[in-house]
């Protein structure tokens, strides 16, 4: 009785475009777009344009050192231009422009003390132009340090006293620890699929009050059917379709963005709490709910503000600390968490127990809510 | 024979709003029962209430020899339930609803099949078995609607209004397929504003209004017993004819006129002898069968419609 109810219901989603779309065609929508926006991100050059007053040998090697070192894409432009590039920045349409007056190369090679002088005009609202800034600073102090490294050797120290002396203070030793770099890919594929379980949500509440308002709820009750079989039917029904939906994003994730799903018994384990979890708090609005329209609003408040807070699509440590401990309130961070700690973390299935049970939490007052709604929920079908 | 179904002193409020108040009335098994009254007279919540839908809150009601508040679960196993609305899965096709719901009752495997495929052929749907319900008519839904009731078999049918909203020839085969049912042993409790359709089906009947049974009993016995004869006369122009002599004032009828008389056949000579003086032509003249519209008018002071 409990599976001839859920595969009834297979066979409707399964005739109905729109369970593809909102299920599985549009959160595969997010994830290429955002995918591809956050990761292509990187790699996209920042244009600097740049006038050489100079145009000496010297100017070009800065240059040219400023290109390998910031990756910034550098754009010439001739010295008439200065007015016009000024005025861009002004205007907002370029945030900075660099300008290497003439006798720069002079005061670099000069031994009088002179100062060689680099103009940066800039948008002081612009995030490109702190790096600039920072890029800038470290080539001037690497040639500072080439000028000291001269200064010793003209001073007849030997090759060993010059390192010795011009090596740093403090070494970094950077130590990865994570199995895989987290990067927007592995932020983006499990956060899409986390936020479209609980659209499920939709389909769920459309159903139920559906077979309530057309009096299929209580034709099904003159049946053999007990309620709790109903229940019961089409809970296994939707926790199936999530589970679909979980395992076809993340192969996805995997074949196309090559997304490391690390230990695959604990990824199963997590997307089937998850899965418990958005279909329990779905059965329990389908209880709740006044309307099909109040439905929905409850479903995108909780499937995206959930997303905001869980961390579905940026990461957690963005947000300010406050917001962080909100956050451990929502089902989408414990299992967004759950996700990155075996997907970028390598961690195993004991390793990601707390989110689950958080997780099984959140599955079990949903469960319990509608349970003790269901009865009301029954009676007012059959009246 | 004994009784199908035995309903005692019934009383069923919603709230404050009585739905039924002291409902008394026995239907015979293996008869087709009409169940009449006008909307919001009570019909529905009788029907929840023999389908275990709603508990009673008065009275005693027994449905095929077992009491319905301790044998609801029993009871469902043999008494199928057609809903007043069209309660199928749009998007599934015939074969796909038939087969869920002879699943909920029960049934299943081959032998569902086949009994699937008696009721398509019982409700004349064979050949559309595979084509979605949302393609059909009205009528063809209420014929799959009543179907979806017949899988397991049932002892005993209620049908709430199963007619509402259809073409005639789905009204045809709902009534064909309930004389059939009704040759075949099923009990069918039969539930509907129409008078017609309990005249031309049932054998006997309830008329219920404002909660309360007001008349029930065989077809003929209520006929007999609270309808009125009349005289039916139809004139071959659409002239206003003459009053028969001492038989009142004729009241206009489908194409002709009525009196209603406990002596007919008086009232035919006279009617015919006020034409001849007035040299009339009679098209129609003739003592008509006292209708459930005259006992309904006679009990209620009202007529069905104007309720």
């Amino acid at each position: 009785m409990v599976f001839t109810i859920a595969i009834k219901e297979w066979k409707l989603l399964l005739k109905e475009k729109g369970t593809f779309f909102w299920l599985l065609l549009l959160p595969i929508l997010f994830i290429v777009l955002f995918g591809t926006v956050f990761s292509s991100m990187g790699d996209t050059k920042v244009s600097l344009p740049y006038i050489d007053m100079n145009g000496t040998q010297a100017s070009q090697a800065f240059l040219a050192s400023l290109g390998e070192k910031s990756g910034y894409n550098l754009e010439e432009k001739a010295a008439g231009d200065l007015d016009d590039q000024i005025s861009r920045i002004q205007s907002g349409k370029q945030s900075a422009l660099l300008v290497l007056p003439q006798g720069f190369g002079s005061a670099l090679a000069g031994s009088d003390g002179a100062r060689a002088s680099i103009e940066l005009y800039s948008d002081p609202n612009s995030q490109t132009v702190a790096p600039l800034r920072s890029t800038l600073e470290n080539i001037a102090n690497g040639m500072r340090e080439s000028k000291i490294e001269g200064a010793l050797k003209a001073a007849g120290e030997s090759d060993a006293q010059i390192k010795n002396t011009m090596a740093p203070l403090i070494v970094i030793d950077d130590k990865p620890q994570n199995a895989t770099a987290n990067n927007s890919v592995t932020q983006v594929v499990p956060g899409y699929t986390v936020m479209f379980v609980f659209f499920i949500i939709i389909s769920m509440i459309r159903r139920f009050l559906g077979d309530k308002s057309s009096g299929m709820t209580a034709r099904l009750r003159t049946t053999r059917m007990s309620p709790i079989g109903y229940l019961l039917g089409m809970w296994i029904a939707y926790l199936g379709v999530a589970l679909a939906q979980c395992t076809v994003l993340l192969a996805f994730g995997h074949i196309a963005y090559d997304v490391q799903l690390g230990d695959i018994v604990a990824v199963a384990v997590v997307v089937f709490m998850l899965a418990l979890c958005g279909t329990g708090i779905g059965l329990a609005l389908c209880m709740i709910v006044r309307g099909e329209n109040q439905g929905i609003g409850f479903t995108q408040l909780i499937a995206l503000g959930g997303a905001v807070l869980g961390g579905l699509w940026f990461p957690i440590e963005y947000m300010p600390r406050t917001m962080r401990t909100i956050s451990h309130f929502v089902p989408q961070y414990w299992a967004q968490k759950a996700f990155q700690d075996i997907m970028v973390r390598g961690v195993h299935l004991s390793g990601v127990l707390p989110s689950i049970a958080a997780l099984a939490g959140f599955a079990a007052a949903g469960l319990l809510v509608a349970l003790l709604r269901f009865r009301g929920f029954m009676q007012s079908a059959l009246d | 024979m004994g009784d199908a179904i035995v309903i005692e002193r019934l009383a069923k409020s919603y709230g404050a709003k009585p739905a039924l108040k002291d409902v008394t009335f026995s239907v015979r098994e293996g008869s087709c029962f009409g169940l009449l009254g006008p909307n919001g007279a009570g019909k529905s919540t009788t029907m929840k209430i023999l389908s275990g839908l709603l508990p009673p809150d008065r009275g005693h009601v027994s449905v095929l020899g077992r009491d319905i508040r301790k044998s609801g679960e029993d009871i469902r196993r043999e008494v199928g339930y057609v809903p007043q609305s069209i309660t199928l899965y749009e998007k599934l096709s015939a074969r796909d609803n038939l087969t869920f719901f002879g699943e909920m009752y029960g049934v299943r495997g081959a032998e569902l099949k086949r009994r699937i495929g008696e009721v398509l052929e019982r409700v004349g749907l064979a050949d559309r078995a595979k084509d979605a319900v949302a393609s059909f008519s009205g009528g063809m839904k209420r014929r799959v609607n009543i179907a979806a009731a017949l899988l397991h078999r049932p002892k005993l049918i209620i049908m709430d209004e199963p007619t509402v909203g259809i073409d005639p020839q789905s009204r045809n085969h709902i009534f064909e397929m309930i004389r059939s049912l009704q040759k075949s042993g099923v009990t069918v409790l039969y539930s509907t504003h129409y008078m017609e359709e309990v005249e031309s089906l049932c054998d006997e009947l309830a008329i219920i209004d404002g909660g309360e049974v007001i008349v029930s009993g065989g077809l003929n016995e209520v006929l007999d017993r609270f309808g009125t004869q009349a005289v039916y006369l139809e004139l071959q122009d659409a002239a206003k004819p003459p009053e028969p002599a001492g038989f009142g004032k004729p009241e206009p009828k489908d194409k002709g006129w009525v009196v209603e008389t406990p002596s007919p056949l008086e009232a035919i000579a006279a009617w015919a002898a006020a034409c001849k003086a007035k040299s009339l032509k009679v098209k129609q003249l003739e003592i008509v069968r006292p209708s459930l519209e005259t006992v309904f008018l006679s009990l209620t002071g009202t007529t069905l419609r104007d309720n």
